[in-house]
């Protein structure tokens, strides 16, 4: 592979997770962060030549690729200055807070000739890849419906997740992981309904509880259930799947068989933040490796730009419902209709 | 005491006849008269009585002439009513498969017939006897759990159609998974948030499942909103492989804004691999939530747990039509 030269923005959760995977292709990163967090993770990773910058066009000056990892109100510009400088972009999820963003995301990103990859990091995940892989080759048959769960503590640690305004709250933000498998798995969606209950509200603190439920149809028929909580501070990361269709059913539960569990350490831990998948290597590295495959001319990366302006809307029609308690009826786009 | 079991045509008739013919001091007498909506090759009437080694009635007035305490009633959904008023016109309690019937005109008349002649209506839902479920309960009702935001439930199984062809007969069944399933779930939720009514209703239904083999939904998924502010999802699908070792299962997951809580109310067995027939194999253990619920019904609660109520099973009823409604016209409905 050609050297990587990658500009990491945002030094939160989601590049501490993203950075061990560059270093391990051996990309050249530097990071620009706006609290003074790119610094220190610069310094705890300085041995592998990583650098902080505070400014944007240092980054893209030293850069091939940009990995956006900061709040999701801030993609749709950071993605269309990275563009604008020809860089290739791999932006975390959702890709932006409005399908037409998002989908202006992805237009700047083919008219440029550079590549837009939505971090729909389940898709990477073993089981989910597993699972997908054989749905693909008809295991259950045609997906008749389709279940999801997705849970684990409040995201107190950033005050943006709270706040649907900066992250779309918990049907954008976590939700849209489901949502955008179910669509993979089933196909597009025609009507969405959802419903939320709970602190939907920015402020949130530990002990508070969100709860989003959709039920999507697709153009096919099935049907899928998503759930998605922010729960209270000792609820542990947990997802769950059960896919049904005529030949069978595929169901998972990641804290059913871990691998490796801690039975015992004295104290309850907190719910953790971010999953990992301890007994596989990290579903990040999968991610980023299939990604710098592609920057480097291989075979396109199994997420597309257009899947990740269809999760977005997807995501943006059920808070539509979610408002008003009405299904809302979702025009197939052109491009899936082709 | 003597009870009467009327029809054999719901699955769970031969059940019911031998839990309670193995009770002490229960004697059991059932006619199965109406058998001409049975498929080919379906066992029914004396012949199945027989198999069932209990006493046979050829007609539903000779049962009532032997003088029953109490009858249970597993006709056909669409079939309640007649049965049920039947047995208020004699002063008999009655037990009624689930749902109670199909429209809210039968379920609101057969209500009305039984509180008119002074005798107890009962809604057969066997699974507000899980443990599980009381510990759910428990847990709700002492606030624990504190108030419940949001609730998600699956009751699947496999395609009912194997013994009985008229579960996925909608002119008989008064509809398919949606009707058979929707009910049980809904059911725990009316117990467990005392009566607070469901307001809306969404559902979305298909037949991706067992295409060209039955007209109903075989699939379907429906949100119902209480008016206590709880909101709740339930998968009804015969979503259950029929080779699977299991016929299918109730989960249902809590989340209130003090706890989050889940049960399995089958979940309590031992796991099996047979080499002989290559496949797996399940050894359940946990208690006979039918014979709780026949128990409680024959003899009261004792203070545990009570059989739905006629009015109960009205308003889960009522949630299933309007969920038909809502799937029917694509939009949430109100719940009449």
């Amino acid at each position: 592979m050609t050297h990587l030269d990658v500009g990491l923005i945002g030094a939160g959760g989601i590049a501490r997770a993203h950075l061990p995977a560059w270093i391990e292709l051996g990309a050249r990163v530097t990071i620009l962060s706006t609290d003074g967090n790119a610094e220190k993770l610069a310094a705890k990773y300085a041995e592998s030549g990583v650098t902080a910058t505070h400014s944007l066009a240092a980054l893209l000056d030293r850069s091939t690729v940009v990995d956006i990892c900061t709040p999701t109100f801030t993609h749709r510009e950071l993605a269309l200055d990275a563009i604008a400088a020809g860089k290739h972009v791999i932006c975390e999820k959702p890709l932006a807070l409005t399908a037409s963003e998002a989908a202006e995301m992805a237009d700047a990103a083919d008219a440029a000739g550079v590549l837009l990859f939505p971090a729909h990091v389940v898709r990477y995940f073993p089981a989910y890849a597993a699972m997908a892989g054989s749905v693909g080759k008809g295991a259950v048959g045609t997906p008749a419906v389709l279940r999801f769960t997705r849970s684990g503590a409040y995201p107190v640690w950033a005050p943006w997740f709270s706040d649907p305004a900066l992250s779309g709250g918990i049907l954008m933000d976590q939700m849209i992981h489901d949502l955008d498998f179910a669509r993979m798995l089933a196909g597009e969606v025609v009507r969405v309904h959802a419903r939320l209950r709970g602190r939907q509200e920015p402020g949130a603190k530990p002990g508070d509880v969100a709860v989003g439920t959709a039920v999507l149809t697709h153009a096919s028929g099935a049907v899928s259930h998503v759930l998605g909580v922010w729960g209270l501070p000792d609820l542990q990361f947990r997802t769950t799947f059960r896919v049904a269709g005529p030949g069978g059913i595929l169901e998972h539960d990641s804290t059913a068989l871990p691998g490796f569990r801690i039975l015992a350490q004295g104290t309850r831990p907190p719910g953790e933040g971010i999953p990992g998948s301890p007994m596989t290597e990290s579903p990040y590295l999968t991610e980023l490796r299939e990604f710098a495959g592609a920057v480097d001319g291989g075979p396109a990366p199994r997420v597309t730009a257009r899947d990740g302006v269809e999760a977005v809307r997807i995501a943006a029609a059920a808070a539509a419902s979610a408002r008003t308690g009405e299904p809302v009826e979702l025009k197939i786009s052109e491009e899936a209709a082709r | 005491m003597k009870v009467g079991v009327l029809s054999f045509a719901h699955v769970h008739a031969g059940g019911f006849a031998r839990l309670l013919g193995g009770m002490e001091g229960v004697e059991v007498l059932a006619a199965d008269p109406d058998t001409d909506l049975a498929a080919p090759g379906e066992v029914r009437g004396r012949e199945f009585a027989d198999r069932l080694g209990v006493a046979y009635a050829d007609s539903y007035e000779e049962l009532f002439a032997w003088g029953p305490d109490k009858v249970v009633v597993c006709s056909e959904n669409v079939r309640h009513r007649p049965p049920v008023v039947l047995a208020a016109a004699h002063g008999v309690d009655v037990l009624c498969e689930k749902p109670l019937a199909t429209t809210e005109e039968d379920g609101a008349a057969m209500v009305e017939a039984c509180r008119a002649a002074g005798v107890r209506l009962a809604v057969a839902h066997p699974v507000r006897f899980s443990p599980a479920y009381t510990a759910v309960r428990a847990a709700v009702r002492s606030g624990t759990a504190g108030g419940v935001l949001a609730v998600s439930g699956a009751n699947n199984g496999y395609l009912p159609t194997a013994r009985r062809r008229w579960f996925a007969d909608p002119q008989l069944a008064g509809g398919g998974a949606l009707m058979d399933h929707t009910v049980h779930i809904a059911d725990l939720l009316d117990d467990l948030f005392e009566a607070s009514p469901a307001t809306t209703v969404y559902a979305q239904v298909n037949n991706v499942l067992h295409p060209g083999e039955v007209d109903a939904d075989t699939a379907g998924l429906v949100t119902v909103e209480y008016a206590n502010g709880a909101v709740a999802t339930i998968d009804c699908s015969w979503s259950q492989p029929q080779h699977h070792p299991a016929w299918g299962g109730l989960q249902m997951q809590v989340i209130g804004d003090r706890a989050t809580l889940e049960m399995d109310a089958f979940d309590q067995k031992v796991h099996g691999f047979s080499e002989s027939s290559r496949a797996p194999f399940e050894l359940p253990y946990g208690v006979n939530l039918d014979a709780l619920m026949l128990h409680s019904f024959l003899y009261g609660s004792g203070g545990g747990t009570s059989v739905t109520d006629g009015e109960s099973g009205l308003r889960s009823l009522r949630i299933v039509t309007a969920a038909y409604r809502s799937a029917r016209e694509g939009r949430s409905v109100p719940v009449r």
